[in-house]
């Protein structure tokens, strides 16, 4: 399957996010950026072939992850997976990212994968990128001509591509400010805990009272890229979320996921047990968790 | 293929090495530095026996790691554990629980449990199962292992203050 070597390359090493945008701007489409370098290094142990690489660990001052109670929650591109557990307004505000940190491979792993390298991988499967669906957010891609921003609902066109541009660097995801009344919960189902889901979702509810006001409710490896279940959220918002309203949800979701039989699962499995995880995550969200 | 000259400080000791791009962590520790202690397993991050230590605690998968990534960084392996001929109290524990049977995946375990008590000075048998995630070990069962790791918690606990005077830090 793979030889575990890694082929032959270049490698540029800018110190700062300049040098890294002129970098991006000289090689774009022949160069490939790489951060923690979990997913690259694997997929260049495998297949993937690329002539050039660039490294972004000397660069430093991107790997925070700042909370503000207006602007939100800043993640640096460099910040990582174990930042996130350590992070105490993580764990109290934004529960669904937090759970999906906690289950997120291995401490080694956490201590290298970046949060914003496992948005661009655009996996189906990617645990932080489900979580950050249902919270939204919006990724800052940066390039030698400007600025802008790509809000997560746009930033996965097909499976592992994005809208990022060739000449763009990443340079920080932004979630917005959450309330009291917000709650948001993450599920993952896998056979071990060191592999990748079979299934995982994310939901987040924003309450008035008994009420759902607003709901995001996020799918993965049911569909080349995450999924947003719209379906689902119009069930939830204006409602109570009773007994009835939770039955509705997990006996019509199959409906709205397109799974396949791949190495981790079959379509069959995954459309029998999306409906429970998808109960149970909602609960978890209502009973309290943030 | 580039080359880049970069700093390895690896067990207190510097090294500046010429390593070609492609060069993970773990190839310039073992073909460049002559260290053999961190092991090649699955090569793809997932059973942890190219285990080292980054400044001091932090755990990573040499293979996963490209050399020039790490450049200036301090690295620990399991061979810079011992002083002065002394075991560190993990690699006691280790060994006093005959928590070993091949050996491959034992650098990395041992290395795992510093990285995890310096997080989690009193972790319960949960705690440690889910601290070892990502190190495999094909051999024991994880029973010994998992007595090691208390062994070591509770040297360490009792050694703290000593330790800290004598200037240790792991
Ligand atoms: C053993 C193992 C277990 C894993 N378990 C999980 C798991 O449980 N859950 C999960 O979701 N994933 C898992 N993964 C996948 C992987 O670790 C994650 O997707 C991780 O978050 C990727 O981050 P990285 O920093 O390593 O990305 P990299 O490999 O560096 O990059 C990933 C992609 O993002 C791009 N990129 C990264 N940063 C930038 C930037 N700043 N600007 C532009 N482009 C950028 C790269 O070009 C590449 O396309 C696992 C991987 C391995 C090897």
């Amino acid at each position: 399957m793979s030889t575990r070597i890694l082929p032959e390359f270049d490698l540029l090493a800018p110190q700062s996010v300049t040098e890294a945008l002129d970098l991006l701007a000289t090689y774009k489409d022949r160069v490939t950026v790489m951060a923690g370098g979990t997913d690259v290094l694997v997929a260049m142990k495998s297949r993937f072939r690329t002539e050039t690489v660039m490294i972004l660990s000397g660069i430093s001052g991107m790997d925070y992850i700042e909370y503000d109670a207006t602007a939100g929650l800043r993640i640096g591109a460099l910040a990582t997976v174990g930042q996130l557990l350590d992070h105490a307004d993580v764990k109290k505000k934004y529960r669904a990212l937090w759970e999906a940190a906690d289950i997120f491979a291995t401490p080694q792993l956490r201590n290298t994968a970046t949060v914003v390298g496992n948005l661009l991988r655009a996996s189906p499967a990617g645990d932080c990128s489900c979580a950050i669906y249902a919270i939204g957010g919006k990724l800052l891609l940066q390039s030698k001509t400007g600025r802008r921003e790509v809000d997560v609902d746009d930033l996965w066109l097909s499976y592992g591509v994005t809208a990022r541009m060739a000449n763009e660097l990443a340079v920080e995801l932004l979630l917005p400010a959450v309330g009291k009344d917000t709650r948001t919960a993450f599920q993952r189902v896998t056979r071990v805990n060191e592999d990748l889901a079979k299934l995982n979702m994310a939901v987040r509810l924003d309450m008035s009272g008994k009420i759902c006001k607003t709901a995001r409710v996020a799918m993965g490896c049911v569909g080349p890229t995450p999924r947003r279940l719209t379906g689902i959220e119009g069930q939830l918002e204006g409602r109570e979320i009773t007994e009835a309203v939770l039955q509705k949800a997990a006996d019509t979701v199959a409906s709205e996921i397109s799974p396949i039989d791949d190495i981790r699962s079959t379509a069959e499995y995954r459309r029998d047990v999306a409906g429970v995880f998808l109960r149970r995550t909602i609960q978890q969200a209502c009973a309290g968790a943030r | 293929m580039s080359k880049h000259a970069i700093t390895l400080i690896v067990n207190g000791d510097e090294y500046t090495l010429n390593v070609p791009a492609n060069r993970t962590l773990l190839e310039a520790l073992r073909e460049d530095v002559g260290l053999t202690d961190a092991k090649y397993g699955c090569g793809t991050g997932e059973c942890g026996a190219c285990t080292v230590l980054v400044d001091g605690t932090r755990a990573i998968n040499a293979c996963l790691t490209l050399a020039v990534a790490m450049d200036g960084k301090e690295i620990t392996t399991a061979a810079g554990l011992a002083m002065d001929g002394v075991l560190h109290p993990v690699q006691q524990a280790f060994a006093d629980k005959a928590a070993v049977q091949c050996g491959y995946c034992t650098p990395g375990m041992v290395l795992k449990t510093i990285s995890l008590l310096a997080q989690n000075a009193n972790p319960t048998e949960q705690e440690i199962r889910k601290g070892l995630e990502g190190n495999i070990c094909r051999c024991t069962g994880y029973a010994k292992i998992v007595d090691a790791v208390q062994q070591a918690a509770r040297t360490m606990n009792a050694e703290t203050p000593a330790r800290r005077a004598a200037g240790g830090n792991a």
